[in-house]
């Protein structure tokens, strides 16, 4: 067998110039064979208008002066046997056009159905039960259908392997389905994964998915993309697609992501959650001015609003600022944050909370001392279990 | 009959060399008489030099785009020399403004007024044999309107810059804290500018032809202006309506575009591609008018298909009209409208595809001269031939899905806008820079920048077909390593572009210090505005033009003596040589 983390790897090392990405769902194969057709009846004609065309000039090329050896310039037969005879390719490329399009939009009875979440610059792909990873994870030769919608401006799912692209409205649901026929090969053992994830722990890293090209799970992946330009990290709004073997494996991965486990510390879940629901795109941790405010050293201090007033950043204004964050707007920035009401679970919540107090460590103390009143609700919040 | 001598018993018509004093660009001088002027010429002159600078400004952002893209995490606004342009924001901000102004300058500063405005107002009342347009005044408000919107471009830039890409989507455009109200407005007051220049051609082709110049014996030029007017006048009104709509929806928040006041953003893009679909054929319907001419007179023979290029040029105009939805295939329309909308786009594509047949049947059996217009006009029908096939992959359905908003994208329209109108452009600055400067330029300098320009082009936009289908969407300011090596070749090939490009213009300028004077007729052509001096008088014509057939080049004749093109007719005996005893009929009215 070839080395694990090889295989992904050549990919893109040995294929530079490939001219497709790899084939990955029903549509491919019916995609690449229509695009292969174009392009041989275009090719076909394009060589023997260039044949024509430098043929003529070299040909027909006369010094100065000389008359042309013909003035003839109308010959009607020829003139509808070139109009019309291409048109009958044409209506071919559009019938086959039209059928695979036709496919794309019937969606079959009892697909495997996701919701899909974009925002300002990344995924939320729903899996249920308030399970919400920026992976997607499918199930090959099983019909998976996309419910999409998008939190503020237009976006679009695009997977280069599925052949597949659909916009991503604010305010509409749009849909889409596709069929994926290649598993997604695990290449890395939990004994590497480990070893990476310990090391991204401590410089501080998010996981590197095309260094190394494979998931935090181990798993190779099919890249998916944003491809309607949604504002500064519209290129980066990227994530992965990660077909699974069987229906039993996928659920088993949505299993180990449904929950914090009962010995996980919430602030290190929370932490989690920072990377896996988008929050990472807009707030630093380290002190960064990114989209939003940074949260290092954001828990307990005092915090100046755009509308002048100042409210200390105590575990209700966190929250308020998760559930309706245009409620308080931090002096300096945009009203832009999406809403997460109905999207976290209240330990979700709490755990988020505890790692942003977690990252001012020596305000968490009084912050937390501050508001004796409220201490009942949070503790009422970490009894909460999560479904 | 050999080369370089006139036959007995005909005469030859040349108007010869004009004096110094005679022609519209030495008439009056000073900088008021230009500024004030109302001769179409001018003004024609005026636009040349403002769209060439909207064009290198826009051509050094595509510059940076492309060494940007040079390295995956991206190159150049990454660079520490970059920071203090945007102090807070990240590189990739920047990236996003400079593709944004590249391709809002490039569309509505350059390529849509290029051949309409700066070639059209030269030469459109030449060629009908009219002294003017119809009215000059308005011709005169159409340049200061395009300065007026060239200036809110450039305050929009100075103030926080645009990084909507130059589409305006919403919701994000009405959303985003840049400049888009002063860019909107600028690309407003351009539509205007557009509007009147189309009115102004369509009532100068449809009143100021002179006695003998029936609609078919316009020069297809003529009626390729005629086609793209009627567009600029129907279709500019909806993109005025729809940018006053966008800052309407900005600033007052009225709840049609944006979906947080129960707007819906589908409706913004039906409005913008209403315009912005027919707008592709203001950019590419004159270039077709300008390749029928250097074709047929560099090759010396009639076009093929005269009616059927001209009908053509009608078709597409109205039929350009149809078809804006496929730019929507993946936006969700429902599924019949985007089949609709797939079918009327390959109605489009016919009337195009007989065009470059009709050109090389124009060639065929032709005296082909290669020179630089020629040159251009061969890699015209190269690329153009490029950029259309690979439409037919964009307008299919299944295909489109995958394609669109990718790379591919992006290659095929800088083959149909960069490969075919601007190789128009400059291969009609070539042919007609001696009749518009008096002037000849450097042969040989000009055959290699057509050279050079073909084949950097080419290595620029060739690598972005493949990037496209491998999946590369576009505006990415950072990619996917797998991609870097095709971007690498893509920036090298801009690179050679910029330096064809730059060899064109220093073979134009140099032109102007040291070129040969120019005949009246140096490439042997029948239209009318070769019948007059080079440069032309100011009112064009010293006497009337006898009209003809634009495409008749029996009566042309290569004049060895003289080293230049004349007219050669039968002698007419002018002046009987008795006078009648009886008066003429008409004597006693
Ligand atoms: C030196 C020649 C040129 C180069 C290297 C170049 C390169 C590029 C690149 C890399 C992009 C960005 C693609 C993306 O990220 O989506 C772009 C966009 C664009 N270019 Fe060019 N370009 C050139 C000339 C032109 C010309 C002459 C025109 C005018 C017809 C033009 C029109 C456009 C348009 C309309 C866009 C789309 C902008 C947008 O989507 O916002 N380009 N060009
Ligand atoms: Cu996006």
């Amino acid at each position: 067998m070839i080395p694990a983390a090889i295989t992904p790897l050549a990919d893109y090392t040995e294929s530079k110039l490939s001219f497709f990405p790899e084939s990955a769902s029903t549509f491919s194969s019916d995609t690449d064979w229509i695009f292969n057709f174009i392009s041989i009846v275009a090719l076909v004609f394009f060589i023997a208008i260039v044949i024509a065309l430098f043929g003529f000039a070299l040909k027909y090329k006369k010094a100065k002066g000389q008359q042309a050896e013909s003035q003839t310039d109308h010959n009607t037969t020829i003139e509808l046997v070139w109009s019309i005879g291409p048109s009958f390719l044409l209506i071919v490329m559009f019938y086959f056009g039209a059928q695979g399009f036709l496919a794309h939009r019937t969606i079959p009875e009892g697909s495997y159905e996701l919701g899909v979440d974009a925002y300002k610059w990344g995924w939320g792909i729903d899996y249920g039960k308030f399970v919400i990873h920026p992976e997607l994870h499918v199930v090959a030769g099983e019909p998976t259908k996309l419910t999409m919608t998008s939190k503020d401006v237009i976006h679009s799912l695009y997977i280069p392997a599925f052949r597949v692209k659909k916009d991503v409205v604010p305010g509409r649901f749009n849909y889409m389905w596709f069929k994926a026929t290649q598993p997604s090969e695990k290449v890395a053992t939990d004994e590497e994964l480990a070893q990476l994830a310990a090391k991204d722990a401590e410089t501080n890293a998010s996981w590197d998915y095309d260094g190394r090209q494979f998931t935090p799970d181990g798993y190779a992946f099919y890249d998916l993309y944003c491809t309607e330009y949604c504002g500064t990290n519209h290129s980066e709004m990227q994530t992965v697609v990660v077909v699974h073997e069987t229906r039993e494996d996928l659920d088993a991965w949505i299993k180990k992501y449904s929950s914090r486990s009962a010995t996980e510390s919430p602030a290190s879940y929370g932490e989690k959650l920072y990377q896996r629901r988008g929050c990472k795109s807009c707030h630093s941790i380290d002190g960064t001015k990114l989209v939003g405010p940074s949260w290092k050293d954001l828990a307990g201090k005092s915090r100046a609003l755009a509308s002048g007033e100042s409210v200390v950043a105590d575990e209700n204004y966190l929250r308020e600022s998760i559930l309706n964050p245009k409620a308080k707007i931090a002096a300096g920035f945009q009203p832009v944050m999406p809403s997460y009401k109905g999207q976290l679970t209240d330990d979700d919540i709490y755990s988020l909370i505890e790692y942003i107090k977690s990252l001012n460590p020596d305000a968490a103390g009084p912050a937390a001392g501050e508001q004796p009143a409220e201490g009942g609700s949070e503790e009422a919040t970490a009894e909460a279990p999560a479904e | 009959m050999s080369v370089g001598s006139v036959p007995a018993g005909y005469e030859v018509k040349d108007p010869g060399y004009p004096t110094p004093e005679e022609n519209y660009l030495t008439n009056s001088r000073g900088l008021l008489t230009w500024v004030f002027t109302l001769d179409h010429k001018r003004i024609g002159v005026m636009y040349l030099v403002g769209v060439s600078l909207a064009f290198l400004v826009a051509g050094l952002l595509a510059l940076g785009i492309r060494l940007h893209l040079f390295a995956p995490d991206g190159w150049l606004f990454n660079n520490e020399f970059f920071k203090w342009l945007a102090p807070d924001k990240a590189p990739n901000d920047i990236y996003n403004q400079v593709f944004t102004l590249h391709g809002a300058i490039m569309v509505f500063l350059f390529i849509i007024p290029s051949i309409p405005a700066a070639l059209g107002n030269f030469l459109v009342p030449v060629m009908l044999g009219a002294k003017d347009v119809a009215f000059p005044r308005l011709n005169l408000s159409s340049f200061f309107l395009w300065v007026a919107g060239a200036v809110f471009f450039v305050m929009a830039l100075l103030a926080s810059g645009l990084d909507t890409g130059w589409t305006f989507y919403t919701p994000y455009s009405t959303t985003t804290d840049t400049s888009v109200i002063m860019a909107t407005f600028g690309a407003f007051i351009l539509g205007f500018s557009s509007i009147f220049t189309g009115l102004n051609f369509i009532v100068t082709i449809n009143t100021m032809r002179p006695p003998g110049m029936t609609w078919f014996r316009m020069p297809l030029f003529l009626w390729a202006t005629y086609s793209t007017s009627i567009i600029q006048v129907l279709a500019t009104p909806v993109l005025g309506i729809t940018l006053l709509l966008l800052i309407a929806e900005r600033t007052m928040h009225i709840g049609i575009f944006d979906p947080e006041y129960n707007g819906d953003p589908v409706t913004y893009q039906h409005f913008f591609w209403f315009y912005s679909h027919p707008a592709v054929y203001i950019m590419i319907l004159p270039a077709f008018g300008v390749i029928s001419e250097l074709i047929s007179v560099h090759s010396h023979k009639r076009i093929f298909g005269y009616r059927f290029i001209a009908y053509s040029s009608i078709a597409i105009a109205l039929l350009g009209f149809l078809v804006w939805g496929h730019h929507m295939f993946t936006a969700g329309m429902g599924p019949m409208t985007t089949i609709i909308f797939s079918a009327l786009t390959f109605t489009v594509s016919v009337p195009s595809a007989i065009k470059v047949f009709n050109w090389l049947a124009t060639m065929y059996k032709g005296a082909i001269t290669l020179t630089t217009p020629m040159c251009y006009a061969i890699a015209f029908i190269f690329l153009f031939t490029i950029g259309g096939l690979t439409g037919l992959h964009l307008g299919t359905l299944a295909t489109d899905m995958h394609l669109h908003d990718t790379y591919f994208v992006v290659a095929h329209f800088h083959y149909v806008m960069v490969g075919g109108t601007l190789v128009a452009f400059l291969g009609a600055v070539f042919h007609w820079w001696p009749k518009m400067f008096g002037r000849m330029y450097n042969e040989l300098g000009g055959q290699i920048s057509a050279l050079i320009v073909f084949l950097g082009f080419n290595l620029t936009f060739l690598p972005q077909f493949v990037l496209g289908s491998r999946g590369m969407p576009r505006r990415y300011a950072t990619y996917d390593p797998e991609f870097a090596a095709l971007h690498e070749m893509s920036t090298w090939g801009a690179l050679l572009l910029g330096i064809g490009l730059l060899v064109a213009l220093v073979v134009l300028l140099a032109s102007l210090v040291n070129g040969k004077k120019a005949p009246a007729n140096p490439w042997g052509a029948a239209t009318l505005e070769w019948a007059c001096t080079s440069p032309p008088p100011f009112y064009n014509f010293e006497r009337p033009p006898v009209v003809g057939d634009p495409y008749e080049f029996g009566d042309i004749q290569w004049d060895g003596a003289s080293d230049r093109y004349v007219k050669v007719e039968p002698k007419r005996e002018s002046v009987p040589s008795e006078t009648p005893a009886e008066s003429p009929a008409h004597a006693g009215e």
